[in-house]
Formats: structure tokens, sequence, C-alpha cells
């Protein structure tokens, strides 16, 4: 099995773990490969993120991914545009215009919990589809269960149950991720896949959310950074 | 004569199909196997109540927690397997202390467990 974590944060935007204990954690639980979702703040973070990466990885000997998690429209539009320097994509959702923008967007890879402090689902079939269009996976956020409790956690599980009801149904891609901000919060790939069951999706679908889906991401990612990638849907051939 | 007290065994068509999961608590300090029984049984009566819990037969094996590895034990039905593991995960904390639960095998027996 190759599981993938693709929505993990560091101290370097707001985590409480290093680069280094997230790395070894996520190895420890049987993790094949690791993203880091940071926060963009300058162009020159990109650069110290990519060295720090770079050691930990020869270190503890774990795929690790850089990603940046867009928190406003204007945000994901700068990150759109310096697109190539970085893995992976992520638009932070909850809002609803954040929720559009990442659906219609073909340079997002990921929309995190669009249900993140709402009280509806933050999805609809016109955004779905519009995702399916797109190729945007939906995140389904396991911290955000973690954290909460009794009625507000049944709130969130009944949201995420209808975003996958509706992913299922357009067939848009679902991926599960810990969304941990310290080395703690990370969970077993068992578990993950484990509480999907308990969200609509049956234990194939859920292990394909942490595997399949995972590495079709990756696989993007790689064409994306290939010389005859122009942009989405557009390539040299030869 | 020895007084028989126990019910004849049923018959293994009738019985119902078990699974044991073996698991590994990470955590930041040691920990007392009475807070991880506690810390269990709170959050499967929490998260599924006591009408949910019923239908898992649920039960941690208590002779098989080993202290030095922090490896131990859950039987529930072959039904409720995934369950039984998600309501693992989401125990966060025992006391001041924060952990992992990390599932290491599930088998229909306890010599498939091979712990």
């Amino acid at each position: 099995m190759q599981f993938f974590d693709l929505h993990v944060h560091t101290a370097f935007s707001g985590g409480e773990s290093s680069i280094e204990q997230l790395a070894s954690r996520a190895k420890q639980l049987g993790y094949k490969g690791i993203c880091f979702a940071e926060y963009f703040q300058n162009e020159n973070q990109i650069k110290k993120l990519k060295e720090e990466i770079q050691k930990v990885k020869e270190k503890v000997g774990i795929e690790i991914l850089l990603g940046f998690e867009a928190r406003n429209v204007k945000e994901l539009k700068h990150l759109v545009d310096i697109r190539k320097r970085f893995d992976i994509l992520l638009a932070r959702g909850g809002d609803l215009k954040m929720n559009k923008e990442a659906c219609e967007t073909p340079e997002v890879d990921i929309l995190t919990h669009p249900e993140y402090e709402r009280r509806d689902s933050g999805l609809n079939h016109v955004l779905v589809k519009e995702a399916v269009k797109n190729d945007v996976a939906i995140e389904v956020n396991f911290r955000e269960i973690l954290l909460a409790s009794k009625k507000t956690r049944a709130n969130i599980m009944s949201n995420i149950a209808k975003n996958i009801k509706l992913a299922k149904k357009y067939k848009a891609k679902i991926i599960m991720c810990s969304g941990a901000i310290s080395e703690w919060e990370l969970r077993d790939p068992m578990i993950l896949s484990s509480f999907g069951t308990l969200l609509g999706l049956d234990l194939k679908e859920a292990q394909e959310a942490l595997e399949k889906n995972t590495e079709s991401i990756i696989k993007k990612i790689k064409e994306r950074k290939s010389e005859n990638w122009i942009m989405p849907g557009v390539r040299v051939v030869k | 004569m020895k007084e028989k007290n126990q019910l004849k065994i049923l018959l293994p068509t009738l019985r119902e199909k078990e699974r044991y999961v073996s698991f590994q608590i990470i955590s930041e300090e040691p920990i007392q196997y009475s807070d991880l029984e506690a810390a269990i049984w709170n959050e499967l009566l929490d998260f599924y109540g006591e009408s949910g819990v019923a239908k898992l037969s649920f039960y941690l094996v208590k002779n098989l927690y080993d202290v030095g590895r922090q490896i131990g034990v859950v039987r529930c039905n072959n039904k409720s397997v995934p369950l039984a593991i998600a309501a693992l995960g989401l125990i966060s904390r025992l006391g001041d202390t924060r952990i992992i639960i990390k599932v290491l095998k599930v088998s229909g027996t306890l010599k498939g467990l091979s712990l």
C-alpha cells in the first residue's frame, strides 16, 4: 500500500511540529509520502522550504512534496501565477467564493474542507460538476472531526457525508487527509480509511481516497513539471 | 461429580464471527493500562452511544496488553472492524499525554496477530 497524506501544516505556517518531526512520524505510521501545505508569505519562503525539505527527505527517507494552501481568492490567483515553483496547490474551502473559485480553476489540485465553519456543506451539484471538469479533488479533513465534539462533530460529519454523496454521484475525486498541524494529529492510514466508511464511502473507495486518488494527483504534478507541459490539456507531443 | 455451570458451546455456524485488531500506542510518555481502557470505552460510548457499542460486540483484551511495547488487542465482530478502528482514531489524549494509535493487524484469530 502506498499511502500519501497531502495536507499537513508545519511550524512554517502556524503548525506545532517541524518538517523533520512530521516526516518521521508519517513514516512510522506507514505513509509513503507527505505534502506540506503552507500558507504563502513571500517568494523567499519557497526557496527556504525547498532546501529544508531536501535535507529532511534524505535524512528520513520519505517522499515529501511542497504545497501551498491559498486562504483567499487574491492569494489563489497569485499562487496560480507562480504555479510551476511548487508541487501542490490547495485552496482553503469554507468561504463560498473560495469554494467556487477553487472548483473553477484547473491549476488547483485540492479543495480542502469545503464545509469548514459553515452550516451547509459548502458544495452543490454545479460546483461538483465544475470540480470534475477541472480535475479538482475534494478533501475530507480528519482534523476538523478530531477536534470537534458532540453536536459540532455530528454537524461536520453530516456535511462531509453530503459532500461525499455528491462527489460519488458525479465521480469527483475524493481524498482523505489528516489536516494535521502537529505530529500528534497525524493518523494511521487504516484509521482514516475506516473513518471514511462512516461518512458514506465503502472500504474500497476509502482506501482509494488515500492511495489511488492521491497517486493520480502526484502523477499530474509530475506531468505538469515536465518540459512538454504548457497548460492544462495542452502539451507538446514529440 | 463436578456440576456443569456452563452453556454448551454453540455450533460454529451459529457463533458470531470475531476479529482481533492489534494496535500500538505511540505516546509522549509511558501510559497506564487503566487510562487506556477508560479512554477507549469513553470514546466508544460518546461516539456510538450505548446501543451502537452493543452492536460492535467490543472487548478490550486485558491480558494481552504489552506494557513495554504498548501493544494492545481489541476484539469485535467481523462486520464492525472499521467502526472499532475509526473510534480508536478519535482518541488523541490520555490525561495530559498526547497519543497516536497505530493499527498493526486485523485477524480472525489471536494466533494470526503474531504478537
